[in-house]
């Protein structure tokens, strides 16, 4: 008896394997219609295939897709991402200028430029916008990636300069404040007008004594950033010297490609911030954390005051208020000066379609939709369905939904939102979408406090385009160059003497073939698309 | 002539054996004739050729993971990227290209000293230090203090490199324990800033990668130590020999040719020290020293994408690598008589 149950149930058990495996492959038979596309995201971005945007795309195009994941360490590991088996397509590809091109020549992924019959949104922004096509292209003239465009005017001005409210009042109270400083608590409100002097003086006293109130004078910082970090880096304090600074030290000065190590004034910046640093306003922490660790040690309002994006993702919620916007430092003329940083609001990349893909009209017909405000949208910040959106438009417009609950909107955003493909520019701002209140109130801020203090003629280095050749002989000199002038920087201010003329000249000298040679070729690169867009 | 004879004739196979040993010892100036090496070698493959078998996994293993890979050094030679065929009608050479990016780096000669010197550095403080302490550990009377010892000092070892540089960092980083030490005791309000200093990079990543492995490479000579005659030491405590003494003319003497044997070895390693470490180590304000050509190939082949110059630059180091190890070899040979081949 027992015998006869053992083999049964093994029998049964032998039976649902094959049923399920039998199952399970007939599973992996694709319809005509429908598309794989591998996509990078985390474990916590919810799957793409329930998120409503999809689905919404799907009926209306009819396209089925149908989306396999790997994490960004996976994909960082898979040398040859174009040659998985199976895929169509590869969404947040990540791919550089240098990679694009190196698939599209070797025919492994499609030159979209020539299926722009199927797709008609992406055509008319082609045509619209000269600098987005031009900027685009890779070597050969072709177009090897769809591009994600969310222009806001945000990334040109990454710092914005922050003081602890409260530590400059309790200077006040106790009648501390540095000579030549006069402050009230009333004049500590977003937009004070200080000068460098000031704020260094302001800084000693931070470092000095014991702010925080906790017995010891040595845990407060007085000044934090991420130096060469892409937002919140040193760069707007050098360019307070009169050097239109940003963290490449490369921008456009009426026309012409220039290097800011070669200024005079960016040799006094150094000086004076290997000066402050020796005084211990600056920490070397600055110079060797990552965004994650600054973001981590400003919580709880260690910070006397620092650079960053907004307060708000460096601060825990009740310290917020204790911090007030600064104006650009005055310098002893009574100037102010912000540089432009050099991110781009076009990137490349955002999507590449393979050359194994069968029917290219089809998917690509399909991302174009992608391009549409409505859904370019929701794919930047989560769908309506979800709640990212208010269900009720106003005045046409969709308009940004504040309230999740007791989920922060950065996490609802991680979660929600898969990035990647969108097209929003002022246009859509004005016509379709309502921004969302934290980006209205930072281009506020920049608007009051930052921009206007911009150098005249002073532009950021646009996407450019390298024939093959350039693109070789840029790779020999600028990753090297980067390395040096990283170097030099930081061993100058973190040296614990003040650099000689003669060691910057030095420096400067050791590297002239790579600095001529860098600017040679993005001076002509630049002029080839100044000329292309016109 | 005549076990030819027997050895094809259908004996018992004992027999044969027993009939030939029997000629062997035969063999020499009384015997028949003098047998060439090839009978020699022919007789002992047939009789205990099997044994050659234990050595199939290891042929096995070094073929497919050492020699098969080694085509992929024409990628140096190539426009190439990942997917594309090595060999194949649509390859791209393009001859010394690579080579010439590589070397024209300005900064080359920068990174070429920096490996070597953070490799003879590494090499300098590291060879001789598992060789004295398994020269002590050997000179340990109690057993259990020997065996504790060993497994304090080879714990280490199977720390992760990632976990290790957090310790490092921990303790000598920015805000780490030893700035705070310093600060508290009234030094600078930055501390030491190691991680910061060029000068300092070097001495962090030697001593703390030697202080991981010591324990671990002295088990190799701890190994051929307990292979000495302990008869030999009894005849030089006999001849009034002091412990220290015994050291030096028993113990080293009898673990001489693995030690150079390990040099060698070492030697032909002398300018790969690998990448990860120093990655995870660097930092802008260090970059002077720390940049090296393992980290370039890593950065500007793997991650750049340029993977003919990254093979390129990896190729070139392996050649010296490999002039190293004949001149050590050629060297030890000569000094020593110890030699690979």
């Amino acid at each position: 008896m027992k015998k006869i149950i053992i083999g049964v149930s093994a029998a049964v058990l032998w039976l649902v394997c094959v049923i399920l495996f039998v199952v399970s492959a007939m599973g992996g038979t694709t319809s005509e219609h429908q598309f794989t596309v591998l996509t990078v995201k985390e474990d916590a971005v919810k799957d793409y295939n329930t998120m409503p945007v999809f689905q919404a795309l799907a009926e209306e195009t009819g396209i089925e897709v149908k989306w396999i994941y790997n994490t960004s360490t996976q994909y960082a590991n898979n040398t040859d991402p174009v040659g998985i088996k199976g895929i169509d397509a590869i969404y947040h590809s990540g791919f550089s200028n240098l990679k694009l091109y190196d698939y599209g020549r070797r025919g492994r992924i499609v030159a979209i430029d020539q299926y722009l019959d199927s797709m008609p949104n992406f055509s008319r922004i082609l045509k619209s916008r000269p600098d987005i096509a031009e900027a685009l292209k890779s070597p050969d003239g072709h177009i090897y990636s769809l591009p994600r465009v969310e222009e806001m005017g945000l990334k040109a001005y990454p710092n914005i300069l922050y003081l602890n409210k409260k530590w400059v009042n309790k200077l006040i109270a106790d009648n501390n404040l540095p000579d030549g400083v006069t402050l009230t608590s009333e004049q500590l409100i977003d937009g004070l007008d200080i000068s460098r002097n000031q704020f260094k003086a302001l800084l000693q006293k931070f470092n000095d004594l014991d702010m925080d109130g906790d017995g010891s004078t040595s845990n407060e910082v007085p000044l934090a950033f991420v130096s060469g970090n892409w937002q919140g880096n040193e760069s707007d304090l050098i360019a307070s010297f009169g050097v239109p600074e940003n963290r490449e030290h490369k921008t456009v000065l009426n026309g012409k490609i220039t290097f800011t190590i070669e200024n005079e004034k960016w040799f006094e910046a150094v000086k004076e911030l290997a000066d402050w640093y020796q005084r211990g306003l600056i920490r070397s922490s600055s110079f060797t954390q990552s965004d994650n660790d600054f973001l981590a040690r400003g919580q709880d309002g260690r910070y006397g005051a620092f650079y960053w994006w907004e307060k708000d993702t460096v601060l825990a919620q009740e310290n917020r208020d204790d911090y007030i916007i600064v104006l650009p430092l005055k310098d002893d003329d009574g100037n102010r000066y912000v540089g432009v940083s050099n991110e781009q609001e076009v990137e490349k990349g955002a999507c590449v379609i393979l050359d194994s893909c069968e029917d290219k009209e089809g998917l690509l017909s399909y991302f174009d939709k992608f391009f549409e405000p409505e859904y370019s949208a929701q794919l930047n910040y989560g769908s309506i369905k979800s709640g990212a959106f208010l269900p009720d438009k106003v005045n046409g417009k969709l308009i940004p939904n504040d309230d999740h609950g007791v989920q922060s909107a950065d996490d609802f955003r991680m979660k929600n939102a898969p990035y990647g493909v969108v097209y929003l520019t002022q246009e859509v701002w004005d016509n379709s979408v309502e921004m969302e209140s934290r980006a209205k109130l930072r281009l506020e801020n920049l608007e009051q406090y930052v921009k206007p203090y911009s150098f005249v003629g002073v532009t950021s280095i646009p996407n450019l385009n390298y024939t093959q050749e350039e693109l070789i002989t840029l790779n020999t000199y600028e990753s090297s160059l980067a390395n040096n002038i990283a170097s030099w920087f930081t061993g100058s201010i973190t040296g614990g003497s003040i650099p000689t003329r003669e060691s910057w000249q030095n420096f400067l000298e050791t590297n002239r073939n790579s600095i001529d040679m860098v600017i040679r070729i993005n001076q002509i690169a630049y002029d080839r698309y100044m000329a292309a867009i016109q | 002539m005549a076990s030819e004879a027997l050895a094809t004739a259908p004996v018992d196979e004992v027999n044969t054996q027993l009939v030939e040993e029997a000629y062997e010892m035969l063999d020499g100036p009384v015997g028949p004739k003098p047998r060439s090496k090839w009978e020699d070698w022919k007789t002992n493959f047939r009789r205990r050729g099997w044994i050659l078998l234990f050595i199939l996994p290891a042929f096995i293993y070094v073929l497919i993971f050492c020699y098969v890979p080694m085509y992929g050094i024409l990628v140096a030679f190539q426009d190439y990227m990942p997917g594309d065929k090595i060999i194949g009608s649509e390859t791209t050479w393009v001859g010394w290209q690579n080579f010439n990016t590589f070397f024209s780096n300005p900064n080359f000669w920068d990174y070429f000293l920096n490996t070597f010197l953070l490799c003879i550095f590494g090499f300098i403080v590291g060879f001789p230090l598992p060789i004295i302490v398994a020269l002590l550990l050997n000179s340990v009377r109690s057993k259990k203090a020997k065996k504790g010892l060993q497994i304090l000092y080879y714990a280490p070892h199977f720390i992760s490199l990632v976990v290790l540089v957090g310790m490092l960092k921990l303790i000598f980083g920015s805000d780490g324990l030893l700035d705070q030490l310093s600060i508290k005791m009234g030094g600078d309000v930055n501390g030491l800033k190691l991680f910061l200093s060029p000068e300092a990079f070097r001495p962090l990543f030697i001593f703390s990668g030697n202080w991981q492995d010591f324990g671990w490479s002295a088990i190799v000579y701890l190994a051929a130590l307990s292979g000495v005659d302990p008869a030999l030491h009894e005849a030089a405590k006999v001849d009034g020999a002091s412990r220290f003494r015994r050291i030096f003319s028993v113990d080293l003497p009898a673990i001489l040719p693995t030690i150079v044997m390990l040099m060698i070895l070492s030697v032909g390693n002398l300018m790969s020290c690998g990448y990860e470490k120093v990655l995870l180590m660097q930092t802008s304000g260090n970059l002077e020293t720390s940049e090296i050509l393992s980290t370039y190939v890593y950065t500007f082949g793997l991650v750049g994408g340029q993977y003919g110059v990254g093979t390129a630059a990896g190729l070139f180091n392996s050649v010296i690598n490999v002039a190293l190890l004949i001149i050590a070899n050629f060297t030890s040979k000569k000094l020593t008589n110890n030699s690979m081949w």
